[in-house]
């Protein structure tokens, strides 16, 4: 039986970049939300947004000409550059046609979109400028990591919203275990855009300075952004060249609201749950932590905390959110808290929910691990992710047996 | 992977909504014209001004005529192209679905960027209003890619895995892979594996100003096929269409090693399949023109002779992400004259402009 081991970790993330800084500012329960230069705010009431602000490509990509490829696609294709080095894998050693690459997203190249849409409300269609133009299909962003690394094999862009990047780690666990590949690099990325910033306003689902999931007083989401890339490897193929394995990859769940547009389902998020349990060949109480959806708005937290106490009963293991540090990086979070999971089993500490000061009454028995990192012995995570369109995907980690 | 049934399909395209009227579309072209179609007039459709007066656009498309004003208020073009097709591919199936099969039921759709009009519409709104904030927040999640998969499994009670797979001009492929390996991994037992892309003057001056549609014009399609894995005992009588592999990759620095890498799919492909490559006919590439050999010259390379090539843009516009399902559609469209370009096998194949490669091997 094929297992599936993480063995390199690439977040490029508005609290730190590379996988020591991540995982430092996990620990201390850094904020990475900050006021937004990446567009214009003037108008909006709120300001914030978890911005990279100190992303540089250059100083990670070494085939791709940033000039000609989308900020997206920059975070995805320098969070696996990340990632490969973090492996310790030489990626000669390796065929290219079975090394894949596997990105999700919410909204791929919506800074070039929204750039788009400028020239042609102040020009017309006719002003759009075509090398923009060239750099907007969300396809881009996986063939940005095969483009960046020189990998042959599948290409594959996953565009279901919010859980994108669980999706995509759960098709690269399929690719490992039906022996297509031997390495696969996958996780997810987006960037902080207006249209967005506007849209989730509008919802009523957007905060001013903090976000504060499964707080009482939680009052919404901030957007964020980055890249969070995952390298997975078979055990075979990893402990035949030495390689540290963080993790194992043991299942995913995946299924569909089919109901609402927006608003999350409380049946289909607790059976989501119990199919990645199952597909997994875990038993719920097997799991130490959840790395939650947690995105600090009314619905979804008490939905979210709901399912788990419906499923895991009364008395369920911890569960933080670290959009409290990094805002919701729509089509990054799942794979940024893929990465949050697999450093609380390697490294052996809970990762706080930040902002966290009363406990909801509808939540009893929920812990959201408040305020301060602790140490705790993981040895199964489940990672959750939901979207809008119902896509809802869960991810499960396990400590190395 | 292994093989696929297609139990039903259905492609709504310049031609017309459903199989039958793509067949009739079919009949009526003359294949041995030189000149591609320029499609129908499109000027009347919006308001903005479009690059060509002529595109291969459902110019008659009316949603709610076809499913009614009941939560279709909000669709977008996108949307309303791929629920529509849906509906028909569910329909041409016959599947009977009840609330345990509905879990088990799944959707893959290929898209570029979802509706390049709709993100585009929500983003100016923010430019143009008197606050930046008032956007409609009904039509926010128009703005996101999955909005039409979302909308599907809400439509049909699909609640299944439900994937949406960018993937430019390779999504059908991509999509189609996805797909299977869903069914093959016991994830679902059927699963909608489709494409869709809009005409919007959003797309047809993307297309004009990057000298996509030089050669070509423009075009909107989506094309739906219902699949599941074969019976363990064969009781089919051999005569339902199948998809028997499809396999994807990536040439990084594009030009040969693009080449190389379709090449390379081409061959995984055929193996896969467990066939003779000889006895492919027909291959529906992604090219626009007959001298063009971008793909035709690395597949007949690869599978060692030069089979009938079918461009299916240049009979049904530049369609993008829902190209190859165009293709697959033109192959499988029922015939009723020696103007078949259906046979046994087929290969469909894309390229994308960065290096995404992809073949897959379909048995009419």
């Amino acid at each position: 039986m094929v297992r599936v081991a993480v063995t390199g970790l690439g977040p490029v993330s508005s609290i730190g970049i590379g996988v020591s800084a991540f995982a430092e500012g996990l620990r201390t329960g850094r904020s990475g939300i900050s006021a937004i230069t990446s567009f214009d705010p003037t108008g909006f009431p709120h300001q914030n947004a978890g911005e990279v602000q100190d992303f540089k490509p250059a100083e990670y990509l070494r085939q791709l000409d940033p000039s000609r490829w989308g900020r997206s696609s920059q975070f995805a294709a320098s969070a696996a550059r990340l990632a490969l080095a973090d492996s310790g894998l030489d990626l000669s050693q390796v065929d290219p046609s079975r090394a894949h690459a596997v990105i999700g997203t919410t909204s791929g190249e919506s800074q070039v979109a929204e750039a788009l849409t400028a020239q042609l409300v102040n020009g017309g269609f006719e002003s759009q400028d075509p090398a923009l133009l060239r750099q907007l299909s969300a396809n881009r962003l996986a063939n940005a990591v095969s483009e960046e690394l020189g990998l042959q094999g599948e290409s594959l862009t996953i565009a279901t919203a919010c859980s994108a990047s669980n999706y995509a780690i759960g098709y690269g666990y399929d690719l490992l275990i039906t022996g297509e590949a031997d390495v696969v690099f996958t996780g997810g990325a987006d960037s902080v855009c207006r249209w967005a910033h506007a849209g989730f306003f509008r919802l009523g689902a957007l905060t001013g300075t903090a976000c504060a999931p499964f707080d009482r007083d939680r009052s919404g989401i901030l957007t964020g952004e980055g890249g969070a890339v995952l390298m997975l490897e078979t055990f075979e193929h990893a402990q035949a060249r030495g390689a540290r394995i963080y993790a194992e990859l043991l299942g995913y769940g995946l299924n569909c609201d089919a109901n609402h547009p927006v608003s999350p389902d409380q049946a289909s998020i607790t059976e989501c749950m119990r199919l990645a349990h199952r597909n997994a060949g875990i038993e719920p109480e097997e799991v130490d932590y959840i790395s939650a959806h947690g995105t600090g708005t009314v619905a979804n937290d008490l939905i979210e905390g709901r399912a788990i106490l419906e499923v895991f009963g009364s008395n369920p293991p911890p569960v933080s959110s670290i959009k409290s540090m990094i805002g919701h990086t729509m089509g990054a979070a799942c794979g940024f808290g893929a990465i949050a999971a697999v450093t609380a089993i390697d490294q052996g500490f809970l990762p706080p929910t930040m902002n966290w000061v009363n406990p909801d009454p509808e939540l009893t028995g929920i812990d959201p691990v408040p305020n301060e990192a602790r140490p705790a012995r993981v040895r199964v995570a489940q990672n959750d992710g939901f979207a809008f369109g119902g896509n809802n995907a869960i991810v499960i980690l396990g400590a190395v047996a | 992977m292994s093989e696929v049934v297609i139990t039903g399909w259905s492609a709504l395209t310049s031609a017309g909504i459903g199989a039958d009227a793509l067949a009739e579309h079919l009949a009526g072209v003359d294949h041995g014209s030189t000149r591609a179609s320029s499609g129908v007039a499109v000027s009347q459709l919006y308001e903005e001004p479009l690059p060509s007066p002529t595109g291969h656009a459902l110019a008659d498309f009316n949603a709610r005529a076809e499913l009614g004003r009941k939560g279709t208020s909000s669709f977008d073009r996108t949307t309303a192209l791929a629920v529509v097709c849906c509906q028909e591919a569910l329909r041409s199936a016959a599947l009977e679905l009840d609330d345990s099969s509905r879990t088990r039921v799944g959707v893959a759709l290929g898209t570029s960027l979802g509706s390049f009009k709709s993100t585009s519409d929500y983003s100016r709104e923010t430019l143009v209003q008197d606050k930046p904030y008032l956007v409609n927040p009904v039509l926010f999640p128009n703005s996101v890619m999955n909005c039409a998969a979302g909308q599907v499994a809400i439509r049909f009670g699909l609640r299944g895995v439900n994937a949406t797979i960018a993937g430019g001009t390779l999504a059908f492929l991509n999509a189609v892979r996805y797909a299977c390996n869903t069914l093959d991994r016991g994830y679902a037992d059927v699963m909608l594996a489709g494409a869709v892309e809009e005409y919007t003057p959003h797309r047809a001056w993307a297309s004009h100003l990057t000298g996509a549609t030089a050669a070509v014009a423009a075009g909107e399609a989506a094309g739906v096929f219902v699949l599941s894995r074969p019976a363990p005992i064969d009781m089919s009588t051999g005569n339902e269409a199948r998809i028997m592999s499809v396999s994807t990759g990536f040439g990084p620095g594009g030009e040969e090693q693009a080449e190389q890498a379709l090449a390379g799919c081409v061959q995984r492909a055929v193996r896969q399949a467990g066939i003779d490559p000889a006895d492919i006919e027909t291959v529906l590439t992604g090219e626009a023109e007959d001298s063009e050999d971008r793909e035709y010259g690395p597949v007949a390379r690869a599978l060692g002779h030069r089979p009938r090539r079918v461009l299916a843009k240049r009979l049904l516009g530049e369609c993008d992400a829902a190209s190859g399902a165009v293709a697959l559609a033109v192959f499988l469209a029922p015939r009723t004259s020696d103007s078949s370009v259906r046979s046994g096998l087929g290969l469909i194949t894309g390229r994308g402009p960065d290096g995404a490669v992809g073949a897959a091997i379909v048995r009419g």
